[in-house]
């Protein structure tokens, strides 16, 4: 297979420069993970451990093969939202291997808050939900949550998406055979109560795990019985007399061990078949992504470049080289799985936009997973451009993006505005994973274009009342808007809401690529179904 | 893609093998045709009788001489005896190299439909190659056209705040 030969200069000046700002940008992510998977604080850790009680990464930590990676999502979720008070939306969630096979890990942080839901640790038991459905993985619910949020009930409750979804979740994964397992290692308090016991297997540890649906103050106010906690909803109880329970665990270690058995009595069925070769290191230094993207985000960046430093060996069977040359398409392999890769290299034209088209047909064809990597600014505008059907062109892929059958994975490595978003395989074209790099932006269009649209759009109506604005009237309408595009198109403000899966530092792109194609071979590929596409 | 394969060429069979020995890389040729094989290196054909005489032991008759070897399987390479020697091969695939687009030189049309934001040349400037000429902007993004080769600026098509359509020429550049 050819291999991409690169033409970078390390020793260029500009190539240093955006070299020295991309590692403040590393610096930076890594900083704000470091503090997120802290969770509570020091004091609340404390509190935490006195109980006998492990902490949530010290638990998945023993629950996983030991030396085998653990793809952690959104570790940013609810960032600098809930005056900070969510570090990672108090829930841990990842996919991990236990023996041999991997599963998805929710896992309650009871040092933040008590474990109790926010609306963004909904949104993120859920995501891992869904990712767990889409490629078929059992799910282990580490439980040590008080329920939801109680000052945030509206937003937490009532709603398809809130609280109620999980156990709905819950049973219709059990129903399609995707295996639900809970250990109580602390409160199941109220609705969360549910998660053990809508799963097929739970373990209960004595002394901190409690299952109720009514605490002991609640069972106080509404009766007047006076109860502990234990004797309420303990171990005990559960395994003894109530049945909500099948395993009686003495501390967390042991209710570990525990789960790990039950998965490995869930006799997982064969994995789906691809072509696999030995993985190969890529024939550049992937750090050496840090000096191609242009610390200006307005410059363009040649792709390729990219490409070079994140598939096996660099070598690319590149279609269409010539054509439609504003996107990238070929095959590849990444940690030795076959992948095709879309990689914006411009603007999007009807010929790259048709070129997409084709390239995703063959990949659905050929059951060949797909990569995106999104750095795209929009489609083509122009009269040119409309009266040459770039719309129609566009929604060809679209169309393809949506329907394709095989697992999708898309890396925001630039911009994403716009309708680019969608051809490329944004979040609503529910790619297996969504990543972000550092430098990501991503808003519907840029924020001097929405400024403007908005300018103009009032200077029309005031010029039919006969008026016109100051150039000081002007910028009271622009600067606010382009401050809010600044703010929201952050990838901060993207992941703390979960956008995405989580920011990643470029150099881990390989490997979390792989892990996701990996994962996801545990859902088997339907044969391809098209829409119509409009000619 | 690969170079490896086999052709039916007229009833005889070709194939192109690509061995590597201590880094280097050895192109070969093999045809067969009337219980022979014709082997072609460095454009040199070989006529080889080979005969198996047991499972991996080989007899090869070249030219008059006649060769004895025991072939041995690794993972992914073979070991070849011959004459109380030792080599070791390994069959690769041919790789070819495609370069990444260089850096916009050689063009000075405009690659994009957009506004001129900055010009920064004006007629009879001498400007070297690489040196950025104008910026073009277009969705968000900037487009630098720069000098394909050394040379002096005859005329400049376009001014700050001009539309510019996809391959309009910006300047006249005479080459030095």
């Amino acid at each position: 297979m050819e291999a991409i030969e690169s033409n970078i200069e390390t020793s260029d000046k500009d190539y240093k420069e955006n070299y020295k700002h991309y590692e403040l940008l590393v610096k930076d992510l890594k900083e704000k993970i470091s503090v997120a998977q802290k969770g509570g604080g020091e004091e609340k850790i404390k509190l935490h451990k006195s109980r006998n009680k492990m902490l949530a990464r010290e638990r998945i930590d023993i629950l996983l093969d030991p030396d085998t990676p653990f793809m952690e999502f959104n570790t940013l979720a609810g960032f600098g939202m809930y005056d900070n008070k969510a570090p990672c939306a108090g829930i841990v969630t990842g996919i991990g291997i236990i023996h041999g096979r991997e599963v998805v890990i929710v896992a309650n942080d009871a040092t933040v808050t008590g474990g109790t839901y926010y609306p963004m640790t909904v949104k993120k038991h859920l995501r891992a939900q869904e990712i767990a459905m889409e490629n078929n993985l059992p799910c282990i619910y580490l439980v040590d949550s008080g329920g939801a949020f109680l000052p945030k009930q509206d937003e937490v409750f009532p709603d398809r998406e809130h609280f109620g979804r999980i156990f709905y979740n819950q049973a219709v994964m059990s129903s399609r055979g995707i295996p639900q397992i809970s250990s109580v290692m602390g409160s199941c308090t109220a609705g969360g109560a549910y998660v053990p016991a809508m799963s097929d297997e739970t373990v209960i540890v004595k002394g901190t795990g409690t299952i109720f649906l009514g605490g002991p103050p609640l069972v106080k106010a509404a009766t007047g019985e006076e109860v502990t906690a234990e004797d309420l909803g303990g171990a005990d109880v559960h395994c003894r007399e109530s049945g909500v329970s099948d395993h009686y665990a003495h501390d967390d270690k042991e209710a570990i061990q525990m789960t790990r058995n039950i998965v490995e009595n869930l006799n997982r069925p064969e994995k789906t078949h691809l072509d696999i070769k030995k993985p190969e290191d890529p024939a550049y230094d992937i750090k050496e992504i840090y000096g191609v993207i242009s610390k200006n985000p307005r410059k363009p960046f040649e792709v390729r470049e990219i490409i070079a430093r994140i598939i096996d060996g660099s070598k690319f069977h590149e279609f269409k080289a010539l054509y439609g040359q504003t996107i990238v398409c070929g095959f590849a392999r990444i940690m030795g799985y076959p992948v095709g890769i879309l990689a914006n290299n411009g603007v999007l034209f009807s010929e790259s936009a048709i070129k997409g088209t084709h390239f995703i047909e063959m990949c659905c064809q050929r059951k060949i997973p797909l990569v995106f990597l999104q750095n795209i600014t929009g489609f083509m505008v122009g009269s040119k451009y409309e009266a040459g059907g770039i719309a129609k062109d566009g929604a060809k892929m679209v169309n393809a993006v949506a329907t394709a059958n095989v697992p999708r994975f898309t890396v925001i490595i630039g911009g994403s505005f716009g309708a680019g978003n969608y051809g490329m395989c944004g979040r609503a074209y529910q790619p297996r994973q969504l990543w972000m790099w550092p430098n990501a932006r991503i808003s519907v269009m840029g924020g001097e274009q929405a400024a403007n649209v908005l300018l103009t759009v009032k200077k029309d109506q005031l010029w039919r009342q006969g008026k016109e604005l100051t150039k000081e009237e002007e910028k009271k309408i622009t600067e606010p808007i382009l401050k809010k595009y600044e703010t929201e198109g952050n990838p901060y403000y993207s992941t703390a809401r979960i956008w995405d899966d989580g920011i990643i530092d470029p150099v881990d792109t390989r490997m979390v690529l792989g892990l996701g194609i990996s994962a996801s071979l545990n859902a088997s590929i339907p044969d391809w179904r098209p829409g119509v596409f409009r000619m | 893609m690969s170079a490896d394969g086999e052709s039916e060429e007229g009833g005889c069979k070709t194939m192109f093998i690509n061995y590597e020995h201590e880094n280097h890389v050895y192109n070969v040729t093999i045809e067969r045709r009337d219980h022979h094989y014709f082997v072609t290196y460095n454009n040199t054909e070989y006529k080889v009788k080979v005969e198996e005489t047991k499972p991996g032991q080989l007899k090869i008759k070249l030219g008059d001489h006649i060769i004895k070897s025991i072939i041995t399987e690794g993972d992914k390479e073979k070991y070849v005896f011959v004459d109380g020697n030792v080599y070791k091969v390994k069959p690769v695939e041919l790789t070819g190299t495609k370069t990444t687009k260089k850096k916009q030189e050689g063009n000075l049309n405009s690659p994009i439909s957009g506004k001129v934001v900055n010009v920064k040349v004006k007629k009879g400037d001498n400007v070297k190659k690489g040196d950025v000429l104008m910026v073009i902007e277009a969705m968000k993004m900037e487009y630098l056209i720069r000098a394909p080769f050394d040379g002096k600026i005859e005329k400049v098509n376009f001014k700050e705040k001009d539309q510019i359509e996809i391959g309009e020429n910006t300047v006249d550049l005479t080459k030095k």
